[in-house]
């Protein structure tokens, strides 16, 4: 009996082998679960020499709340480390006292089309066109990691036009 | 006299020569941003900015910054034509319309891709990190006009 069990145990067990082996190799080799825990990291230049030239640091699109506004906002570092906001492909509508402000992308009031209370933000300049691209010095105190969001933003009114919430470029 | 304005020829040729410089400089423009857009990833969490670049010789070059996905087998950027990818649409349809850019070089970092020449870019809207094995979209990052 026990001679029996043990021959047939061994056939088997071959089998298991046989069969087993493969479709744990195949396996492997489908998913790879090691990968999930070696990473691979790169780290490859720019394709182009790009030192001299104003750099992109943030960037988003621009939506608009209360007048249709579009367009990109982006946030350059120049050569000199002076930094400036860009707007291109730009059109909102124009309207009295309309400003360019930053302001924190995760305040409240920035979900609502008019501001109620007093909005926490850094002025950067009344907007110069309504249209077109245009370019505004970010004030030394203006940091971009705080205040992510850039606000086309009519002052008389407390109306927001339109906002870009930035992301790194 | 003819003395004076033998002198002030040189000095005007060279005046006018520099005058010109800023004009030549400003022709020699470097590679163009054309297109970015940040990349969303549920399944297997993939974060980063995808950016595609016109060089002055007019090779397309797709570059990927603050890049992290998921290490997998398999994998590769593709471009797709689509507008973007879902996160919850983890697969992508079969008859989805890709250009194949190469395996992905690494799971993190910043990286770049050469686009072939001729690739439609405005048929081609999304980039996707994509399983070739699994038919599986990693994360998608849908392009904009930067």
């Amino acid at each position: 009996m026990t001679v029996q069990t043990g021959t047939w145990l061994a056939r088997k067990k071959w089998i298991l082998i046989a069969v087993g082996v493969p479709v744990l190799v195949a396996a492997w080799w489908a998913f790879r679960p090691e990968k999930l825990w070696i990473n691979q990291k790169v780290n490859e230049p720019a394709p182009f020499a790009s030192t001299t030239d104003a750099q992109p640091l943030y960037t988003g699109r621009l939506e608009g709340k209360a007048h249709q506004t579009s367009g990109r906002a982006t946030i350059y570092k120049s050569s000199d480390g002076r930094e400036y906001l860009r707007l291109t492909d730009f059109t909102t509508s124009n309207g009295p006292d309309v400003h360019v402000i930053l302001a924190r992308s995760d305040d409240k009031d920035l979900d609502q089309e008019i501001v109620k209370d007093n909005l926490d933000s850094v002025e950067l300049g009344a907007l110069k066109g309504n249209q077109g691209d245009q370019n505004y010095d970010l004030p030394a105190t203006a940091d971009p990691t705080k205040y992510s969001a850039v606000v086309i933003y009519c002052e008389r009114f407390h109306a927001i036009f339109g906002l870009a919430k930035l992301e790194p470029f | 006299m003819i003395r004076n304005i033998q002198a002030a020829i040189p000095l005007a040729a060279m005046a006018f020569t520099l005058a010109l410089q800023p004009s030549v400089n400003a022709q020699d423009s470097k590679a163009k941003t054309l297109e970015t857009g940040t990349f969303h990833g549920k399944v297997h969490s993939t974060s980063g900015r995808a950016t595609i670049y016109r060089e002055q010789n007019g090779k397309l070059i797709l570059r990927l910054t603050n890049f992290k996905t998921s290490n997998g087998p398999d994998v590769h950027v593709v471009l797709i034509a689509a507008k973007d990818a879902a996160d919850d649409a983890n697969f992508l349809k079969g008859n989805t319309e890709r250009v194949e850019l190469g395996s992905l070089k690494g799971n993190e970092g910043d990286q770049n891709y050469e686009i072939p020449s001729g690739t439609d870019l405005s048929k081609y809207q999304t980039v996707s990190i994509y399983c070739e094995r699994f038919n599986a979209n990693f994360g998608a990052a849908p392009l904009e006009k930067f």
